[in-house]
């Protein structure tokens, strides 16, 4: 088949500016998605999962008073968390690399940058889809495994297996 | 070893098992419709950023009429609207405002003073988005958008720190 339906798909989109919501809702809807619920920051995307079991959030970095980062954190790590492997698509003004990095540490499983365009977005949905990371638990980090690619090494093995133990 | 080990888990993708689609992913043609229908959105963007240099004009104002040591917080203001004029107008086919809302972001975000001068750049940023979306100076705005950016540039470059 071609095409993409995703009919049955439950999406919470955390974003405070109105028109981004907009945006965004209507790409999902251009794919199929109609169970798509708002909210206009972390605190408030947190009330509507307690009712509302989302398989997929779209959420924004900068936002007042909880931002996207924090909210990820509370998903990830919360005691109160509804589900700690739900997948989250980070959207933001922030492209700088420290930035990113810091976004993949709070566990964020992709990361899109604006402005957004519907293939950018859609390409990251389908990342999603077909490329489900791991989690990782791990003493100070708990969240989809932060390393993208698994390349083999070439090298002679240099680590000591002494060091690191302990 | 130590109980240290990270522990690798599968999560179950109930996100897959809801979606159905083709091995190609999504179609050309889908992707298009969702393309055209943002663009059909263009118009609504042109009011809606009118509020956006609305409230640029009312933050630079409330900065002029507030004493240079207390204007932090207004240029912490500024910089949240440039941030968002930042990243809606390539969405919407106006990437030369998404230009010029990065530059003055970078300046605000690395600038230490909130002085007369900072302000005179702020001033020219806004006027400069008001030029774009008044001539409807869509994509890269071509020569003139160039022009427009390289002036930008060396106006920050008198004011910015070395």
């Amino acid at each position: 088949m071609s095409g993409f339906d995703g009919r049955d798909v439950k999406v919470l989109v955390i974003e405070d500016n109105q028109h981004a919501r907009l945006l965004i809702r209507t790409v999902l809807q251009t794919l199929g998605v109609t169970t798509i619920r708002e909210a206009k920051d972390g605190e408030d995307g947190l009330e509507v999962l307690k009712e509302f079991q989302a398989d997929l959030v779209i959420a924004d970095w900068k936002m007042e008073p909880m931002d996207g980062l924090v909210f990820v954190e509370r998903i990830r790590r919360g005691a109160d968390s509804p589900n700690p492997y739900l997948p989250i698509i980070m959207v933001t003004g922030y492209s700088e690399a420290r930035l990113v990095i810091e976004a993949r540490d709070a566990g964020v499983n992709e990361f899109l940058a604006k402005p957004i365009s519907a293939k950018a977005l859609v390409g990251r949905i389908v990342s999603v889809l077909d490329k489900p990371r791991a989690f990782v638990r791990c003493e100070g980090y708990f969240g989809p495994d932060r390393r993208r690619r698994q390349l083999p090494f070439s090298g002679g093995e240099r680590r000591k297996p002494s060091l690191g133990e302990g | 070893m130590s109980g240290d080990e990270p522990e690798f888990i599968q999560p179950p993708n109930t996100l897959k098992n809801k979606v159905k689609y083709g091995p190609d992913g999504v179609d050309l043609d889908m992707l298009e419709k969702a393309e055209q229908i943002i663009a059909n959105l263009q118009g609504n963007y042109l009011e809606w950023v009118q509020d956006d240099l609305t409230k640029l004009q009312g933050f630079y104002d409330k900065a002029l009429a507030t004493p240079e040591g207390e204007r932090a917080k207004v240029f912490k203001d500024l910089f949240g609207v440039a941030h968002d004029v930042k990243g809606q107008g390539g969405s919407f086919g106006y990437h030369l405002m998404t230009a010029i809302g990065n530059q003055l972001c970078r300046f605000l975000e690395g600038t230490q003073k909130t002085g007369a001068a900072e302000l005179d750049v702020v001033k020219v940023h806004l006027d400069a988005m008001r030029l774009v979306i008044g001539q409807r100076m869509e994509g890269d705005g071509g020569k003139m958008g160039e022009n427009l950016l390289r002036g930008l540039q060396a106006v920050v470059a008198k004011v910015a720190p070395k």
